[in-house]
């Protein structure tokens, strides 16, 4: 029997950076506010600590930080004509779950999107003319510019303490930046890390060929750093364990140390662990949400009605939340109508790996998540794609984030994958070695989407999200033209043998890429073709908002989460400047 | 636990500096000479063995990482690490010396010192703080860093096991108060800023309770 709870103004839907972020602001300004987490509640101390947090196996290879995929999987397929089947142990993408989120276990690589990447389709048109996209491909304009979210992205960093050089101070470029990069307001709030060798190797090839290195915008921080909520962290020690880990040292920004203890400190909030919400709510018109039900980790059911509801969860949860609710019509690839699941994209990763001769010592262990040097000459509309018959790009770099015993093995191509001769080239080449990682963009295609399985249910009894996914032709031809470049910069940096591995189909769910699944719930100012308006409120119910990186019509060539900071600040900004004044829709459809 | 004034008996200490420092600043004794003699200068404060002289607040140095040390000598004479004493000694030292005789302390195995007694609640407080910090203070696990058990790792931390109550909670109470800030990244400023003065009281006695289980020179 469903018990149902006194109402509140708001109700959140998972407490991780979005989550926590829109919490604390609407708990500032008054409104009663209850957060829903599905996994634990955790904190640096005790739960982050040493030796505990550094064990590869248990949180590397065992995935100990992510979403419980004995009772909550996703099942996945290349294409429609498949059978999606549940996928049983993480590897491709890793959603976290906890307080804090995904977050907690990120690299801390915060990068901004460029100007162009927010008017993608009709930027492209106008360089490279209308015909120049594929025509399975789906992208399209977010519906807000970077103008428009530069303070955001500002704010957002200044909260994490961002470490960084930036490259263009209102249109003054500045030497060691990134050229490229579209104007920032202001420098970061931290220097960059140090520079390891690996980077300072790639910053010498990549300089010979013309190029433009810059470090790597780094929230694990350069130095201690008091953020304007009053929270300090303190200096990243470069230990190596960031991604699919949690820092144990107060110096990687997660929700944990830049905001969590201002939020739970505010009277107007309440946490609620171990609360997996079955569904937002609806009234007979379906157009307005009356809150949410949730079955807690003893089994009882509530129901938690609320004025508003922001859904925060993972980006595919965000999804399979609409969808379970009946919010949003879902997409349908064979006749190309409906939005929700539409445009999931995800990201394009290949690599480069060159292989040095033994004097040259590389120590990979001593890094951070994000304390690597790239360049973004390839990367977006950096570069004239005039003749290359694709759309996008992808950044280059010395980005290693570790040198882990269990899980990091270069090895040249032709070495056995087991046995006597590999073990010997292990050895030759562990530290001799730098992996160029090459981060690329991913576009929304017409066949790529997410629904709900048919078949596979979660613990709970609710239909999981199946996910249908094959890398575009788009993007493969990206990925091979930004390999050779890699490969490029690889003998340039003096490497004896240099191997490129271009990012090839079909996609496999059963090799870790990146946790950047993006798209779904997309944003924009046309309703047939996204699920919330540029304030990121659903189109078809005023007062649900969903946050996440399934706002993104189609991914970048940088990592989503600095991106995702902007939004959410731009939408808190909505929410408490228009819609909480005035409660209805934002933009008219 | 108190501590007694240290300053007073620091100063008598340190009455046979001259001839001392002109004992070490003889770099081709130093090339060929035994120990005893070479170490002389310092015997009189960190010990024979290396054990220190707690009641002054001379820290134990045996079996200390080299790296450590030498860091250490090499911050007394560059100024980066301020300690009149310290300083009049580093600075008449060559680089190759100051590495020799950090090399030299850290092949020793003093005895262990034990002048004040921790209560049971300092013990309790000092294992939180070594172990698992204190999330209230944003304080991570000394242990984190200082090696299993606070036994040190080399090139990165020194050992904190075994080490006198004095030496730590001075040497906390100057990172907390500044005057020494020759920790990379601020990382002791950082922690010791956030410390109350009992939990310094408190974690100096603990590790001053421990051995040195696992010596960071056993790991190269």
């Amino acid at each position: 029997m469903t018990q149902r709870l006194k109402e509140v103004d708001v109700v959140i839907i998972g407490v991780g950076l979005v989550g926590t972020m829109v919490a604390k602001e609407l708990a500032a300004a008054g409104y009663k506010v209850v957060g829903l987490e599905r996994g634990q509640t955790r904190a640096t101390v005790p739960e982050f600590q040493s030796p505990g947090i550094h064990d590869e196996l248990r949180f590397d290879v065992r995935k100990a930080l992510m979403q419980d995929n004995t009772r909550e999987p996703v099942t996945f397929r290349n294409q429609g004509s498949q059978v999606a089947l549940p996928v049983r142990r993480w590897e491709s993408f890793l959603p976290g779950t906890g307080l804090g989120g995904s977050m907690v276990h990120w690299n801390g690589q915060t990068y901004r999107f460029q100007a162009n990447d927010f008017q993608l389709a009709t930027r492209t048109r106008e360089r490279y003319g209308k015909k120049f996209l594929d025509a399975d491909l789906t992208i399209q304009d977010w519906g807000v510019t970077y103008d428009e979210l530069e303070p955001h992205y500002d704010r957002f960093e200044y909260l994490l303490g961002t470490s960084g050089k930036a490259g263009n101070i209102k249109g003054q470029i500045q030497p060691g930046g990134d050229p490229h990069e579209s104007p920032r307001s202001r420098d970061y709030p931290t220097p960059p890390q140090k520079e390891h060798y690996q980077g300072a190797l790639f910053r010498k090839g990549a300089t010979s060929l013309g190029y433009h290195p810059l470090p790597q915008p780094s929230s694990n921080l350069s130095q201690p750093y008091t953020n304007p909520e009053g929270l300090k962290l303190n200096t990243c020690v470069f230990c190596g364990f960031c991604e699919r880990y949690a820092c144990e040292h107060y110096a990687k920004s997660v929700p944990q140390t830049v905001l969590l203890p201002v939020l739970l400190a505010n009277p107007n909030f309440e946490l609620r662990t171990g609360c997996q919400v079955q569904r937002i709510n609806l009234d007979s018109t379906k157009k307005h949400a009356t809150g949410v039900t949730y079955i807690d980790a003893v089994g009882r059911e509530f129901e938690q009605p609320a004025s508003l509801v922001i859904t925060s969860t993972f980006a595919i949860n965000n999804i399979r939340m609409l969808l379970l609710s009946s919010i949003g019509k879902p997409y349908d690839p064979a006749t190309g109508q409906g939005v929700v699941g539409r445009n999931y994209a995800y990201q394009t990763m290949s690599t480069v790996a060159s292989f040095f001769d033994e004097d040259v010592i590389i120590n990979p262990f001593m890094a951070s998540g994000a304390s690597g040097t790239l360049i973004n000459d390839f990367a977006g509309d950096n570069f004239d794609h005039s003749g290359l018959g694709f759309v996008g790009g992808a950044f280059i770099g010395a980005v290693n984030t570790n040198g882990r015993p269990i899980q990091y093995h270069p090895t040249p191509p032709g070495t056995p994958n087991w046995g006597k001769a590999w073990k010997q080239a292990v050895l030759k080449h562990y530290n001799h070695t730098v992996m160029l990682s090459l981060h690329g963009s991913s576009m929304a295609a017409r066949q790529n989407y997410a629904d709900l399985d048919p078949t596979y249910r979660d613990a709970w009894g609710q239909p999981l999200l199946r996910i249908t996914f094959d890398f575009p032709q788009n993007d493969l031809k990206m990925a091979a033209y930004v390999t050779a470049k890699g490969v490029e910069i690889g003998k340039a940096m003096g490497a004896k043998q240099v191997a490129g591995s271009p990012r090839k189909g079909p996609y496999t769910v059963t090799q870790y890429q990146t946790t950047h699944n993006t798209g779904g719930t997309v944003m924009g100012d046309n309703p047939k073709t996204s699920v919330v308006n540029r304030y990121l409120q659903a189109w078809d119910v005023p007062n649900v908002f969903v946050i996440g990186a399934s706002n993104y019509p189609q991914q970048a060539s940088w990592n989503p989460t600095g991106t995702l900071g902007a939004l959410t600040y731009w939408a808190i900004d909505a929410l408490k400047n228009k819609y909480l004044k005035n409660p209805g829709r934002l933009v008219s459809a | 636990m108190k501590y007694a004034a240290p300053i007073a008996i620091g100063l008598l200490m340190f009455s046979s500096l001259p001839i001392m420092l002109s004992a070490a600043a003889k770099p081709k004794n130093a090339a060929k000479s035994a120990t005893v003699s070479v170490n002389a200068p310092c015997d009189s404060c960190h010990g024979a063995n290396g054990e220190g002289m707690a009641a002054a607040h001379v820290p134990r140095i045996a079996g200390q990482s080299a790296e450590y040390l030498k860091k250490q000598l090499d911050d007394y004479a560059s100024g980066a690490r301020e300690n009149p004493i310290m300083a009049n000694f580093a600075k008449a030292l060559s680089e190759a010396q100051r590495e020799e005789f950090a090399k030299r302390y850290a092949a020793m195995s003093g005895p262990y010192l034990r002048e004040l007694v921790p209560t049971p609640q300092e013990l309790a407080r000092g294992h939180q703080l070594a172990y698992q910090g204190d999330e209230s203070r944003r304080v991570q696990s000394c242990n984190g860093c200082h090696g299993p058990d606070g036994s040190g790792v080399a090139h990165a931390a020194p050992y904190i096991a075994g080490q006198s109550a004095e030496y730590i909670g001075s040497a906390l109470k100057a990172f907390q108060t500044g005057t020494r800030k020759n920790d990379a990244g601020e990382q002791m400023r950082s922690v010791a800023m956030r410390l109350e003065d009992a939990d310094i009281v408190a974690v100096s006695a603990y590790f001053s309770n421990q051995k040195l289980s696992n010596p960071s020179k056993e790991h190269p």
